[in-house]
């Protein structure tokens, strides 16, 4: 059984981000960074307002716009969980992305002169790196 | 309602037990110097007045804390009725001014009846619950002084005050004060709401203060003329402080005896009357005045003056005892008990309490007694009839013993009455031609054959209503009298001066004279001659009346009031007067329908 | 042939009420209009945040509310009960704690709570008891030895242990330490009473109000000039910073003008409901340099507020 994890994010007063948007910013950093896994339960809502000493309402209002962008799941009388990693850019779209950032380094690197296998292979490393997925 | 009590009894409790044994400390000192239940009645006035004031201090203290916005938020805004709140105070400081003023007197009442000879009578016991009334009465007046809006909050003590200062005696003494709580209780529960500006809601609640309201304008109002007056004397032609006008009162209640009878006796057209005047200029002139305003009533709470008299030769106090009718008495030596006085060997209970005149003498309301120090009785010496009152102490005149009742002039024999010491028959009667209350004096002389007798009418008359003459008799040696000369006096004040109290206002003018007799025996000594009123007098009130209406049927159509509620302002306009008219003015009611009728 | 309508009684929505409703409120004290024409409406549930300088009218609002002033115009109704005419019933409903946090001096604290358990019939001794038990207070103290932390707690626990429909707090961490103030904070937010009910907080502590609120209503010289959550009032307000070689427009000439700084030879303005067309505006004024930045919920209620107040002269 999952326990909850504490969620460690802090926010600040007077700050012109608004307590919501500090609260999602945060959320989508550390589930970007992978510090949040997928399928770790978040804070009950009064948990984390307690936490934070802020009004329950606001992370309530935080988790529905998380949860509405696909960051967070809700599971029916458990609680909140972080979502599984979902594709939310279309095909086209990525195929896009994809080319762009390739042209990108494509022309970062030319100038460097060096051979075809040595960029193969440390693209290679720098991928096994992040985790990301050896097949299609 | 019960917490309410309770925590305001507890926040005080210290307070309330250190005053009441200062209180006890107090009385036990004085007990030891003087005899407190035989003191003459100023001093009660007094006293009475330092428990109002002790409870209205309490009252100022306790709800002028409350009285700040914040407090009375918190008072006011809880699930009880604001009545009930108001009801909670009062009773707990009821309570705790029983305790410190009620209490203490009881306990030194019961000291003096346990361990001393002195006397103490049923009606004293009715004292602890007089003062702790006044008390309370001095406590709702401080909180209504707090809570009522300020422009009228004072004016509401005029009815209380006039209730308080009038003549009831006795336990209808204390009916009056039930009264006067019980009214300040239901304006204090009226003007205990959450918005204290606004004017009481209830139609009952505006009567009952707009009829003090009212009255208190209306003796602010007499007051003013005193102002008026003032400014007169300032100006130096004021009649009571300048020369007065000739053929006026106040020039004849100055003059001398003999010049008093010699004007007399040029209005008469009696032959004898160079004879008299010629009498006047050789004999000795004797005045009299009503100077008896009060005698003991029985069962009355306090005493015009103290009931009792030293016994010098025999070293006893005799004091009197409502309870007994008879003289108690103490032995001045060892302060105990000495024996009973009453009337005559048999030692019976008088019929009336008595009034110590000296050492000698004794005056029941009609019956004069001697004391005889010897046999240690009274003996009557003169008795008037049951419906009659003394008036004056007896006076001697010649061969006479002049004294005077309100209803007649009686002649007794000097001799006969200083050699004998029975019961005397009175040898001539005069009849009063008018009230007693209306005499200003009485200057006799005796005749050859009688009495010659001029009485001046007209008391109260300098600055009030009432007619002024002097008339003349002769009291011939066979007892016939009759009348031999009138003056008529001439006012020294002008007409509306003298009848301002009555035109400002009829209806208020008879509600004061009313409100100072409720429960009270009338008084014989004031009773007067009626008033008469000029036309032009009725008319000016008539005026005015219909002055304060239309200016009440204008000011009304002002105010958010139904029609209902116009109509009944503009009739006490109409009725009472501009009193209340500005009794209108500064209540300044609100109608509910209308207030309701915006915020639907 | 013909049907016979009947009418169809639409249903008597009695939980519909307006937790607070004034319809051109007016309260004037000799020549001063402490409530001008006010038309407030304030939804039950949640927590509404009342904002606004001293001398807004927050304190007289509330009085004329709870009846303890008469309004001199409009009207008044809060739980949708005319403000002139509360009955005890009414009054159970409404809890009130207010920065002097007003209590019997005199009275034990255990007295005074046995006395408020009394008067309320709906009375949650575990609230009470959740509440009080951030604080350090002791059941036999006198309530004039509590420091005012400690009355301050009290004083919001017996008001939250009433289960009151509405509760009114005016100004109510006013000089409490940090400690008590985040203890009553918490007590606040986090008890189910709180929850339950619709609580107004009056502050001009931006930093209590930008935790706290669910809704953000400013006042300012007893008139209303905002009603909406406090992301929403956030959003209007933007910061703009434009460098001009020459001369910088007059500021009546300005859209939205909040406040106007010059800083640096910088020219800095909060303006309100402005979108990028502003930096249309500035350029067109003569800006060489324009950039935009979010503001704080503090600086933009006071912009916001300061806007009729004296600004310095352009430097």
């Amino acid at each position: 059984m999952q326990r909850t994890q504490a969620l460690m994010i802090q926010i600040a007063t007077g700050d012109s981000r608004s307590i919501n948007k500090q609260i999602t910013d945060a959320v989508r950093m550390k589930i970007a960074t992978g510090e949040l896994r997928e399928g770790t339960q978040l804070p009950s809502v009064r948990g984390l307002a307690q936490q934070l000493t802020i009004n329950p309402n606001t992370v309530a209002k935080a988790y529905a716009e998380l949860t509405t962008e696909g960051w967070l799941e809700s599971r029916a009388g458990v609680g909140l969980y972080v979502a599984p990693t979902r594709q939310r850019l279309s095909e086209s779209e990525r195929e896009r992305r994809l080319d762009d950032a390739v042209q990108r380094f494509v022309h970062d690197v030319v100038a460097l002169d060096y051979p075809a296998s040595v960029l193969q292979q440390r693209v290679q490393l720098a991928l096994r790196a992040l985790g990301v997925r050896k097949s299609a | 309602m019960l917490d309410l009590i309770k925590a305001e009894l507890l926040r005080f409790r210290v307070w309330a037990i250190a005053a009441a044994l200062l209180h006890a400390a107090t009385l036990g000192f004085f007990t030891r110097v003087v005899d407190p239940l035989q003191q003459p009645l100023f001093v009660y006035q007094v006293v009475a007045s330092v428990y109002v004031v002790l409870g209205l201090l309490l009252g100022l203290h306790q709800i002028g804390g409350y009285r700040r916005p914040n407090t009375w938020l918190h008072l006011l805004h809880r699930p009880l009725p604001a009545a009930r709140i108001a009801l909670a105070l009062a009773t707990a400081s009821g309570l705790l001014l029983t305790v410190v003023i009620a209490l203490p007197l009881l306990l030194m009442l019961a000291m003096q009846a346990g361990f001393s000879a002195r006397v103490v009578d049923t009606r004293h016991l009715w004292l602890p619950l007089a003062a702790g009334l006044l008390g309370c009465i001095g406590w709702l007046g401080g909180a209504y002084a707090l809570l009522a809006p300020r422009r009228y909050s004072v004016l509401v003590f005029a009815l209380p005050a006039v209730f308080l200062l009038g003549d009831a005696s006795g336990i209808a003494a204390i009916g009056v004060q039930w009264l006067v709580l019980i009214w300040l209780l239901g304006l204090l529960v009226a003007a205990f709401k959450p918005d204290l500006s606004a004017p009481p809601r209830a139609g009952i609640a505006e009567l009952a203060t707009a009829v003090p309201v009212t009255l208190g304008i209306y003796l602010l109002a007499l007051l003013a003329s005193m102002g008026y007056q003032i400014i007169w004397i300032a100006l130096g032609s004021h009649p009571l402080n300048s020369t007065p006008p000739a053929g006026g009162f106040i020039e004849t209640s100055r003059m001398r005896g003999d010049a008093l009878l010699q004007a007399g006796l040029l209005q008469s057209r009696d032959d004898s009357a160079e004879v008299w005047s010629e009498q006047v200029e050789l004999s000795e002139v004797v005045s009299l005045i009503a100077e008896f305003d009060a005698f003991p009533k029985r069962d009355e709470l306090t005493n015009p003056a103290p009931l009792e008299f030293d016994d010098d030769e025999r070293r006893v106090r005799w004091i009197f005892s409502h309870d007994r009718m008879l003289f108690s008495g103490v032995n001045l030596a060892d302060r105990k008990h000495a024996g009973v006085l009453g009337s005559g060997s048999a030692e019976t209970p008088l019929l009336l309490p008595p009034l110590p005149l000296d050492g000698e003498r004794v005056l029941t309301s009609n019956t004069l007694y001697a004391y005889d120090s010897e046999l240690q009785q009274l003996n009557p010496r003169i008795a008037l009839p049951p419906s009659e009152t003394f008036a004056a102490p007896p006076a001697p005149l010649g061969a006479a013993l002049l004294v005077l009742s309100d209803r007649a002039l009686y002649f007794y024999d000097r001799r006969a009455f200083s050699e004998r010491s029975d019961l005397q028959i009175s040898r001539a009667r005069l009849a009063l031609p008018a009230p007693i209350g209306s005499l200003e004096r009485i200057d006799l002389i005796e005749l050859l054959d009688g009495h010659l007798v001029s009485l001046v009418y007209g008391r109260a008359g300098v600055d009030g209503p009432f007619d002024a003459w002097q008339t003349l008799w002769q009291l011939a040696a066979d007892g016939s009298a009759h009348e031999i000369a009138r003056r008529e006096l001439k006012p020294d004040f002008p007409l509306a001066l003298r009848h301002y109290g009555w035109w400002l206002s009829p209806a208020l003018h008879s509600l004061r004279a009313q409100a100072s007799q409720l429960f009270a025996q009338p008084d014989p000594m004031r009773a007067h001659e009626p008033v008469s009123r000029p036309v032009a007098i009725y008319t000016l009130a008539a005026a005015l009346m219909l002055l304060a209406l239309v200016v009440a049927i204008a000011l009304s159509r002002r105010m958010p009031m139904s029609k209902a509620h116009q109509l009944v302002w503009c009739g006490a306009c109409l009725i009472v007067g501009l009193p209340a008219l500005l009794a209108l003015w500064l209540l300044r009611p609100a109608s509910g329908r209308a207030a309701a009728a915006g915020s639907a | 042939m013909s049907a016979v309508r009947t009418a169809v009684p639409t249903p008597v929505q009695a939980e519909a009420e307006w937790a607070i409703e004034t319809r051109a409120l007016s309260k004037r004290y000799g020549g001063k209009l402490a409530l001008d024409a006010l038309d407030l409406q304030i939804a039950r549930g949640g927590i509404h945040a009342i904002v606004g300088a001293n001398g807004a009218g927050k304190s007289t609002l509330f009085r004329v509310l709870l009846g303890f002033l008469p309004p001199t115009s409009g009207t008044a109704a809060i739980l949708g009960c005319d403000s002139q005419r509360l009955k005890p019933s009414d009054r159970r409903r409404i809890g009130f704690v207010n920065e002097e946090h007003t209590l019997p001096g005199w009275m034990r604290v255990a007295a005074l709570i046995a006395m408020q358990r009394r008067l309320y019939p709906l009375w949650s001794q575990a609230a009470l008891d959740s509440v009080l038990g951030q604080f350090h207070v002791l059941p036999d103290q006198h309530v004039s030895e509590l420091s005012r932390g400690e009355r301050a707690g009290l004083n919001l626990a017996l008001a939250l242990a009433q289960r009151p429909d509405i509760l009114v707090l005016d100004e109510p961490t006013l000089g409490l330490d940090v400690v008590a103030k985040r203890a009553f904070l918490e007590a606040l937010m986090y008890s189910n009473e709180a929850a339950a009910s619709t609580v107004i907080y009056c502050s001009h502590q931006m930093e209590e109000i930008e935790r706290v609120a669910d809704n953000l209503i400013i006042l300012e010289r007893g008139q209303l000039r905002n009603a909406s959550a406090p992301d929403t009032f956030c959003a209007r307000v933007s910061h703009w910073i434009a460098e001009f070689p020459f001369q910088p427009p007059p500021p009546a000439n300005v859209p939205g003008l909040l406040q106007m700084q010059r800083l640096d030879g910088l020219n800095h303005y909060v303006v309100l409901d402005q979108s990028a067309e502003f930096a249309e505006f500035l350029r067109s004024a003569g800006a060489r340099t324009v950039n935009c930045m979010a503001v704080s919920l503090d600086r933009a209620v006071n912009s916001f507020l300061a806007k009729n107040h004296a600004a310095p002269a352009a430097a």
